[in-house]
């Protein structure tokens, strides 16, 4: 099974997944680089892999605990026992009729992701962090085109023409990666003459590089993006024939109703850009053959429901739509069904946000998965009984992550757990790891098969890799989907009749004429090559009710929210005397965000390789006013939090803002506990603690942080 | 002279630090099981200069291996003879079994880039990948590199590359085997 050479495999130091070559000798990856049948590049944190598949510190066996939830005390047990544990938990919550209260947080790597079945045949939930990040693009997807909803849909870098625009608005496509070839396609669009241009409250390498940096104020983007289609619509700059042929009737004026008093003046005042930057880059898209935005990740902020509908707004009237240089619109790779397949439970009727006393608050919220964020509310409201995480680190992923790590050490009056059940599976420790019941090794993607072919990131669905082991496994690890598909045997034997994993990837592969042995002689790709452009034009429609492009979300008639607000973040507009700062946490290339992967992997924590601490940034001109120095240890304190840490003075921060970096933290493991830092999370409310402010659109939660700093 | 060089295009270097960890594995520089942070060797360090005042900044990335100097002063404090300029390449190579620890060599380098086996009790740098590049292989660096932004070949042939491209050479930076070059502002 295993054999030296250079081995086509992916990489999972993070969520992009890109294709590799793994360099194995007498059975020891020793080296790995991009997959030149993919896109042929593989970043630091994915070159550090291998440090963590050979670290001292994995996790080699199952163990339960053995102290209180917190205490991370646990002892050493057998596969067949753990397997018993989550098998009795399981039925005894089922039988009860209760499945819609378990939930599994994770990532999943394919729209069929075997842990996913699982839960759906269970009558669970899976939830993730990732409405967090992209809830409002996606449901701008969703609402306005009808596109299937992708996760990030960045632009096409390597299909921008000369003199085309590409626009990052709070967005670090260098540090939080699409793909690892995203970095070269950008500089390559630029030396073939496109513009890059930054929207940013803070500098970074993407500014560096840019033909133009637009410093902003944090949620700002909503209102100047709606300066800019002000300036385009009233100036008859706008894609005139694309409207007209492809939006609902009457929407165009609506859209001009509502858009005619958001001159670039006006929203200079909100977001801080001069207007005539405003009518400046209006020109600009004019005169471009093609403009695109990269949005939502790096930083975060709370309009973002607001912010997904003006950047719709924006493409349809640019007439930027599936073209070369403008927004791809994804599809679903066409694999092959796994029969029978599971129904899922009805995430409106039952989902846990849904199910607390404020439910009817929540009626409009319309997202595809169950978001991390209410777990901490559910688990209080009883509506959450076990909870299984993979590949996620929720008592630091999680905003408001002291609320959670309360949540899940709540008992009842007799003295039982409010969370009956909690299982962790990982690979190296984690903070989660420290409230677990049961924490399960898993193994690396250099010791497991997976099939990928969500439509994340860069490949728009036109693809599928095949991570595919290379070396043995270390230990008692099992890889945690195998362990799933075994208590789906066990528990629901209609749908997991097939033989393993890769039995079930091969039915799959079916769909695309593909099996696992071809894929594996070729290279560990099957990838035709393209996205494929105005897919509109050949369907004659838009997948909407219309068969239109829909602008007017009148969904949200009845709340009087069907045109975005320009307005910053609501939480931005209050106890600015209290808290003057606006917090900005971002990304950088050499960390795994707050997996935990990266807090125990020596070479992303190695000053030279990595980064090594998380300081405080904050411009000179503001630490002068506050008499603060250089290296002053201060206190950063919001409305539900405090940390404590070294002062860093920069210039490429705008006054106000607090800049620090996200994916640190960690007290478990040896080579995380030798970092100085904190985790940026501790800052953020928790979202079931703040309902009244939530976007009742199901847009994000609390990412929107203002912060007061003294020594 | 023979000198293989790299060609470091600071219009695109973004500082990702791709190179060093690929660096490290190629050459088995990490002990993947117990090393801790800030005790791992490395041949290829990035550097950084930012400049201006909010909203007027400027900020270039750029990396730094060793220079394989025309008159190397390490191979010249190396008493033991451990160090030499390869003819046929430019590379200055330390050999191992030479090498008795005296570590003057790295008192002596002006760039900080040798680095020191305890262990062993040998001095150990870049060596431009010399296994590769003498079976007509690009570094490991250059192969790998985020960006593109690092070239590999003969210096004059480079040079040539840069003007063709209407970049520029920075010559207070650039040395013997790294030409840093970027377009005229």
């Amino acid at each position: 099974m295993y054999e030296d050479g250079w081995i086509p495999t992916v990489c999972y130091q993070c969520k992009a997944e890109c294709s590799i070559l793994a360099h194995v000798q007498n059975g020891i990856v020793q080296e790995v680089k991009g997959n030149p049948r993919a896109r042929g590049k593989m970043c630091v944190k994915g070159m550090a892999g291998i440090t963590s598949l050979y670290s001292k510190e994995r996790l080699t066996h199952p163990m339960k605990r053995v102290g209180e939830r917190g205490e991370g005390k646990f002892e050493q047990i057998s596969w067949d026992e753990a397997m018993e544990i989550m098998e009795t938990k399981l039925r005894a919550l089922h039988e009860k009729g209760e499945g819609h209260k378990f939930t599994y947080s994770m990532f999943p790597h394919s729209a069929s992701d075997p842990k996913w079945r699982f839960v759906n045949a269970y009558g669970g939930f899976i939830s993730t962090g990732l409405p967090h990040c992209d809830s409002g693009k996606i449901m701008a997807h969703l609402h306005t085109f009808g596109c299937f909803p992708n996760h990030h849909i960045a632009p096409i870098y390597y299909s921008v023409p000369k003199d085309g625009l590409m626009i990052l608005s709070g967005r670090h496509p260098f540090g939080c990666m699409d793909d690892a070839c995203v970095a070269k396609d950008i500089l390559d669009a630029k030396e073939r003459g496109a513009k890059l241009i930054v929207i940013d409250p803070i500098f970074r390498p993407e500014a560096a590089k840019a033909d133009w940096w637009i410093p902003i104020k944090p949620g700002g983007d909503a209102s100047f993006f709606l300066g800019v289609c002000n300036y385009l619509l009233l100036n008859n700059l706008y894609n005139k024939e694309f409207c007209d042929k492809w939006v609902r009737e009457g929407d165009m004026e609506k859209l001009l109703d509502f858009i005619v008093d958001k001159t670039p003046e006006k929203m200079s005042s909100i977001c801080e850009v001069p207007a005539a930057d405003i009518i400046k880059l209006a020109k600009m898209v004019a005169e471009a053959p093609s403009a695109c935005i990269d949005a939502f990740k790096s930083i975060m902020y709370g309009n973002a429901m607001d912010w997904g509908q003006v950047w719709s707004i924006f493409l349809v009237i640019t007439g930027n739509l599936d073209n070369p240089g403008g927004q791809p619109m994804p599809e679903l790779t066409p694999m092959a069904p796994v029969n029978p397949v599971p129904t899922p439970p009805d995430l409106k009727e039952l989902g846990y946000h849904r199910t607390g006393p404020n439910r009817e608050k929540f009626d409009h919220y319309n997202f595809i998965l169950e978001p991390t964020w209410y777990a901490a509310q559910a688990i209080k409201e009883g509506n959450l009984k076990i909870f299984f995480a993979t590949e996620c680190n929720p008592a630091l992923s999680e905003m408001g992550a002291a609320a959670w790590r309360e949540a899940v050490s709540m008992k009842d009056d007799d003295g039982n757990y409010m969370l009956d059940f909690f299982m962790v599976s990982e690979i190296l420790p984690s903070e989660t790891m420290k409230w677990a019941d049961l924490v399960l090794p898993d193994q690396t993607n250099y010791e497991r098969w997976e099939l990928l072919y969500m439509p994340w990131w860069y490949n728009y669905s036109h693809g599928a890799a095949l991570c595919r082991p290379v070396v043995k496994p270390v230990g008692e690890a099992r890889h945690t989907n195998n362990v799933i598909i075994e208590l789906g045997k066990h528990m629901f034997p209609e749908f997991f009749a097939f033989k393993d994993d890769v039995e079930y990837y091969d039915i799959e592969l079916g769909g695309v004429g593909m099996s696992i042995d071809k894929l594996m002689e070729n290279g560990g790709m099957w990838s035709p090559g393209t996205a494929g452009f105005y897919k509109y034009k050949d369907k004659k429609k838009f997948d909407t009710p219309s068969g239109k492009i829909e602008l007017d979300w009148n969904m949200y008639a009845d709340i009087n929210q069907q045109w975005p607000s320009p307005e910053l973040p609501l939480e931005y507009r209050k106890d600015e005397e209290k808290f003057p700062f606006i917090l900005v946490n971002f990304r950088t290339i050499f960390l795994n965000n707050t997996g935990a992967w990266s807090h125990n992997n020596a070479q992303l924590r190695d000053p030279v390789s990595g980064l090594d601490s998380n300081p405080i940034m904050i411009n000179p001109v503001d630490a002068n006013k506050l008499g603060i120095s250089e290296g002053d240890t201060v206190f950063l304190e919001s409305a539900t939090g405090k940390v404590s840490s070294i002062v860093q003075l920069t210039e490429k921060i705008k006054p106000g803002c607090i800049g620090i970096i996200h994916g640190f933290g960690q007290t478990v493991g040896q080579v995380a506990t030798l970092c100085s830092s904190f985790n940026d999370n501790e800052l953020i409310a928790d979202a079931g603690s703040h309902l009244d402010e939530q976007d009742l659109r199901g847009g994000e939660a609390h990412v929107s942080t203002r912060v007061t700093i003294y020594k | 002279m023979k000198q293989l060089s790299i060609m470091v295009d600071m219009d695109r270097c973004i500082g990702c630090k791709t190179c060093v960890v690929a660096c490290r594995n190629h050459h088995n520089l990490v002990n993947h099981r117990s090393h801790m942070p800030g005790e791992i060797p490395f041949y290829i360090k990035v550097e950084s200069q930012a400049e201006g005042t909010f909203p007027h900044l400027k900020e270039d990335f750029w990396v730094s291996p060793c220079k394989h100097c025309k008159t190397a002063p390490c191979a010249t404090a190396c008493e033991s003879g451990a160090i030499r300029k390869d003819a046929q390449t430019g590379i200055v190579l330390i050999d191992q079994d030479k090498c008795t620890g005296a570590k003057k060599c790295i008192e002596k380098c002006p760039y900080d880039v040798i680095q020191f086996n305890a262990e062993k009790n040998y001095a150990h740098k870049c060596n431009m990948c010399y296994d590769r590049v003498i079976h007509g292989q690009e570094p490991v660096c250059v192969e790998i590199c985020l960006t593109d932004a690092l070239s590999f070949g003969e210096k004059e042939i480079l040079k040539m590359q840069a003007q063709a491209k209407g970049k520029e050479i920075i010559k207070k930076m650039s040395s013997q085997s790294i030409i840093y070059v970027k377009s005229a502002p």
